[in-house]
């Protein structure tokens, strides 16, 4: 074994197969520093380079993109709050509360230091775990996958920040979403209304630009001055390297969660992320400074989301099943050199195994490397005034979210969720567990059916991995629940001020009329679900009905204190703030320039909404204005021919 | 963010704003606003309509040569799939052997399980053979159960090229199956485990009718591939899986005596026989194995929709095809370059695990017999709807 290891490692000397390592890790990196495009993307404008190629140089260009993907996609959650993937939305918690402190060269440092060890952690793994995977991925059955969902879930609406009832809330409207399309057990279409292109689904893409991101721009658009503290490393890059060393516990338990999470397929990265956060938070001492910008909350996730790929290496390699599309595409681009996955290819093919962790290891290093580097120079964007950016940024996430599915409506879908995510972030509704609901929502469906058709009744509660993840899951759930109690035990006795911390500026309109309307829209919406619901086939309405059921109650709950809140608060606050104001004013900016797209092609939105929105809103300088709309303009043009991207096209394309 | 702050408490915000940070900059003026918008626009219009015209030139397809022209793929499922690998390689590769050697340009379409990529091909893809579409048994199977979303026929499409699969039926032995014969007359049927009714599982579904196995089916996999870890944990009795599949998740286990092959679907020959898959001459196909439970031939309207669905489902499984209406030039060219491909002994070695070990069939007879194959009775139809309803409780519209 230890001479095949070397082998690979020497033949990564080779100076073709180092620069292919190379420009697949700069690939990587570049594509994970745009929010939507991710490992996906990286794959796809990759893979047509290798047909040609020799085996090991095709690996090593696809395995270096994979490998650095998920460090550089920590730079949009952290400095800009907008999560490219579903797993960068845990880092996004501590890292972008620690951006908005002026710490971003802080937060950065930590994640991609994370970032390299997770990687390496995970290569290390994919070499130890051959040998265990197999008995690993047997024990993981359909009920163990099942507790698996639940937890991530769960997980997610009880550790993000916010109280307790809104996290779960939140969770189960995100799983009612993403139910939106073909039922995983009956093929039978829910929630679409005839509609071709709801059968798909909401697009992951647009759900999670359009909460996070968009809504994160029309709250902070109206900055038309950058941040003014400075932004140094606070001592130097040492600082940084020390302050993450005595974490180390924490990237080592994040990295092993991760491979862990990645060797299950189907629901592992989502749920691994989070659990790495979970352990996080569950074995720190001091707990309070978890989603305000504690360290710990960026490292461990950070690690994990890392590995995750290397575990996910594991089950395409060895089973031929792919956990997520990257590995799909890799797994094609191995069937093209007649390299069979499956448990033979430890021993027909071990060189090779060898040289994707090799690849693995060395990329995350580079692309660690690389990003620290370039820290001083990303933290400088929080100086550029984000009204500035956001121009871009709307451009670019927009273009983001139509590669996945090429459709316009994905676009219309995600401006509508930045409206309800901006609703969510200002009044004190955690956005996380709303996103991670809607990914996990058919795999939770579907374990939890294949699970109730394979078993007897309850037998399966009984198994012993059911039983371990139980625990997991009562536990936290119990202790949130006593804190939830005495907390409210604690307010009853100053009245009015309940859940109304001084530090709480995310949330303006707390115990507003804004809250109260969220609080109605979301009982509102889990109505709709479960009356729509009943006309389903029984296999399809159970879980809906269920989770709507549940979401009834604790939206009703929610209702009634937010309603008896307003009754007893005696002056009157905020309704039609300035910041409300501006906010819906950024969303009718977006849908102007979606409509401009629909009518006349993307090129000509740009062209019109770029200038408009950095001299009427930006108030930027004229030059500024000009330079910049230039620039896009120049890379919309060539962009097209250099990755495989597509510009939405409007009616005006159609007649030309 | 101190904005936010003015709202919730306006005087210390304000202090606080002022401290931190600048006053806003001065509004611009009307004019200049609208000068440099005004102008751009200008610009971004004259290069949408400029550039299409410079960048897509009427194009001549039919003058035995598409040198400067581009063959669009439209792949109607998301990009990573086996069909979109399928699609990109045989396409990288097929470009080079088209006289004057054309770019290539794969377009996924995902959506509706591959519907809506197709429809909009059959309502809107140019006839001039450079636009192709990949077809698939995602696509094929809602047009035969002639679900109302389907806008598409494969009547009014032309195949240039279509290449096959196959597959076989495996079964868990500790469940207790050792042969075929342990198909039927059970005390606790089989229980088989799908992805969905209504998808690529059909064609076995109809074979377990027709051999009147003992199975109950749960649906509601991820894929192929879960499936086959759930046979291996005990979680399901019966599985397929398709001949690329076959080397990582059977061949192993059934060797270590955990699963027994009990049939393949078997392949249709030129006159819609089935015959033995060349890539497993030694397992009984179907209609063998309902020989052997039954004592005869199976005949009938369940026999007759088996062979059909065999047809589109595996040996004419993966195909291109233009639009009707494509010159008969152009669609001669492109077949007769596939054909040339298909034949070529450097490209069969290097294809060999992306066609899974079946070749690439584009010769002058082809069309014919996917006419045939794509041609579905209507008692085909009827009989297979009514076997998801009574059975699997499936309406289909």
């Amino acid at each position: 074994m230890l001479d095949s290891a070397m082998a690979a490692l020497a033949s990564l000397a080779d100076p073709s197969l180092l620069l292919m390592l190379l420009i697949g890790t700069v690939a990587g990196l570049i594509m994970g520093l745009i929010p939507g495009l991710g490992g996906t993307g990286a794959v796809a404008i990759l893979l047509p380079i290798t047909f040609g190629m020799e085996p090991p140089q095709a690996l090593a260009l696809l395995i270096g993109a994979l490998a650095v993907v998920h460090t550089s996609d920590t730079v949009s959650a952290v400095l800009l709050g907008a999560p490219g993937s579903a797993s960068a939305s845990v880092t996004m918690l501590d890292g972008y509360s620690m951006a908005k402190k002026g710490q971003a060269a802080r937060a950065l440092t930590l994640a991609f230091l994370s970032s390299m060890a997770g990687g390496i952690i995970g290569a290390v793994g994919l070499t130890l775990a051959i040998p265990l995977a197999r008995p690993l991925v047997l024990s993981f059955a359909s009920p163990e996958l099942f507790m698996l969902t639940v937890l991530g879930v769960a997980l997610a609406a009880v550790l993000s920040r916010g109280n307790i009832i809104k996290g779960v809330s939140a969770g189960l409207l995100g799983l009612v979403l993403g139910m939106v399309g073909t039922s995983p057990t009956t093929a039978e279409e829910r929630f679409t209304f005839g509609s071709l292109f709801l059968g798909d689904g909401l697009s992951l893409v647009a759900v999670a630009l359009g909460i996070f991101g968009l809504a994160e721009i029309a709250s902070r658009a109206s900055q038309r001055r950058g941040q003014t503290e400075n932004i140094t490393l606070g001592g130097g890059w040492g600082k940084g390297i020390r302050e993450w060393l005595s974490h180390w516990t924490q990237v080592i338990r994040g990295a092993l969660i991760g491979i862990w999470a990645g060797v299950l397929p189907g629901v592992g990265a989502t749920a691994g992320t989070w659990l790495a956060y979970g352990q996080a938070v569950a074995t720190a001492k001091d707990k309070r400074q978890f989603g305000k910008g504690d360290p710990r909350g960026i490292v461990g996730p950070e690690s994990a989301n890392n590995s995750v790929e290397a575990g996910d290496l594991i089950p395409t390699l060895l089973f031929g099943i792919p956990g997520g599309v990257p590995s799909a595409m890799l797994l094609g681009m191995l069937l093209t050199y007649g390299i069979q996955p499956g448990p033979s290819i430890i021993t027909e093919h071990l060189d090779l195994m060898y040289l994707i962790v090799w690849s693995f290891a060395i990329a995350s290093i580079l692309g660690a490397l690389f990003c620290f580097l370039s820290v001083k120079q990303l933290a400088k964007l929080t100086k550029v005034p984000f009204a500035v950016l956001a121009a871009g940024l709307v451009a670019v996430m927009l273009l983001g979210s139509f590669q996945e599915g090429g459709q316009l409506g994905d676009l219309w879908v995600m401006i509508i969720l930045g409206v309800f995510g901006w609703l969510l972030k200002s009044t004190g509704f955690p956005r996380a567990p709303f996103l991670i609901g809607f990914v996990l929502a058919i795999p939770l469906e579907r374990y939890y059916f294949l699970t109730d058709s394979l078993y007897n009744g309850l037998d399966w509660m009984a198994r012993p991995g059911v039983l371990v993840f139980l625990a997991i899951l009562v536990l936290p759930i119990l202790w949130a629940f006593i804190k939830f109690i005495r907390a409210r035990r604690n307010t009853n006795l100053d009245d009015g001020h309940r859940n109304e911390r001084p530090e709480d500026d995310e949330s303006p309109l707390k115990n507003s009329t804004w809250s109260v309307a969220a609080a109605g829209i979301f009982a509102v919406a889990f109505a709709a679900a479960l009356i729509s619901s009943a006309q389903f086939s029984p296999e399809a309405r159970l879980v809906p009905q269920l989770v709507s059921i549940g979401g009834l109650v604790f939206s009703g709950i929610l209702l009634f204190t937010e309603i008896r809140t307003r009754l007893r608060a005696r002056t009157a606050s905020a309704g039609w703030t300035l910041d409300a104001g501006f906010a819906m004013k950024t969303f009718l900016w977006m849908t102007g320039f979606l409509a401009l797209t629909a009518a006349f092609g993307y090129l000509i939105a740009v062209t019109v909404f770029i200038p408009a929105f950095l001299l009427i809103v930006a108030r930027a300088r004229l030059k500024v204005a000009l330079i910049y709309t230039v620039a896009l303009y120049v890379v919309l043009l060539a962009l097209p021919s250099l990755l495989p991207i597509d510009l939405p096209q409007g009616w005006l394309n159609t007649l030309v | 963010m101190t904005s936010q702050k003015s709202s919730l408490e306006p005087p210390l915000g304000f202090e606080e704003a002022a401290a931190t940070e600048l006053p806003d900059p001065p509004q611009h003026s009307r004019r200049t606003v609208l000068g440099a918008v005004a102008s751009f626009a200008v610009l971004g219009l004259a290069t949408t309509v400029l550039g299409e015209g410079l960048l897509n030139p009427p194009s001549s397809t039919e003058d035995g040569n598409f040198s400067g022209e581009t063959l669009e793929f439209l792949i109607p499922l998301a990009s990573g799939g086996g069909t979109d690998t399928w699609a990109r390689f045989i396409g990288t590769e097929l470009t080079n052997y088209i006289p004057g050697r054309p770019g290539f340009a794969p377009v996924n379409e995902p959506g509706g399980e591959g519907i809506s990529g197709t429809n909009k091909f059959a309502r809107s893809a140019k006839t001039d053979g450079t636009e192709i579409l990949v077809g698939t048994a995602s696509t094929v199977v809602p047009w035969v159960l002639g679900r109302s979303a389907v806008k598409y026929s494969f009547e009014d499409l032309k195949p240039v090229v279509v290449n096959g699969t196959g597959g076989v039926i495996y079964a868990r032995t500790e469940a207790g199956v050792n042969g075929i014969g342990d198909l039927v007359n059970r005390d606790k049927p089989l229980e088989f485990g799908g992805i969905s009714a209504t998808g690529l599982d059909i064609t076995t579904l109809v074979a377990f009718d027709l051999l009147e196995a003992d199975v109950t089916s749960t649906f509601g996999f991820e894929g192929r591939g879960p499936v086959n870890l759930a046979l291996q944990r005990g979680e399901i009795d019966l599985d397929y899986q398709t001949t690329s599949a076959y080397g990582s998740a059977v061949e192993g286990i059934a060797k270590e005596g955990k699963a027994t092959v009990l049939m393949s679907f078997g392949q249709l020959d030129g006159s819609g026989d089935v015959v033995r898959d060349p890539n497993f001459p030694d397992v009984p196909t179907v209609p063998e194995a309902y020989e052997q439970l039954h004592g005869k031939k199976p005949s009938g309207e369940k026999f007759e929709a088996y062979k059909t669905l065999l047809g589109l489902t595996y040996t004419y499984q993966k195909g291109l095809w233009v639009p009707q209406e494509t010159p008969e030039k152009a669609v001669t060219l492109l077949r007769e370059s596939s054909e040339k491909l298909g034949t070529d002994k450097e490209f069969q070695t290097k294809a060999g695990k992306v066609l899974g070990g079946y070749p690439l069939v584009a010769d002058a007879e082809m069309a014919d017999r996917v006419r045939d194959a794509y041609t579905v009775s209507n008692s085909v139809r009827s009989y297979v709807k009514e076997l998801l309803e009574t059975k699997y409780n499936i309406h289909v519209e």
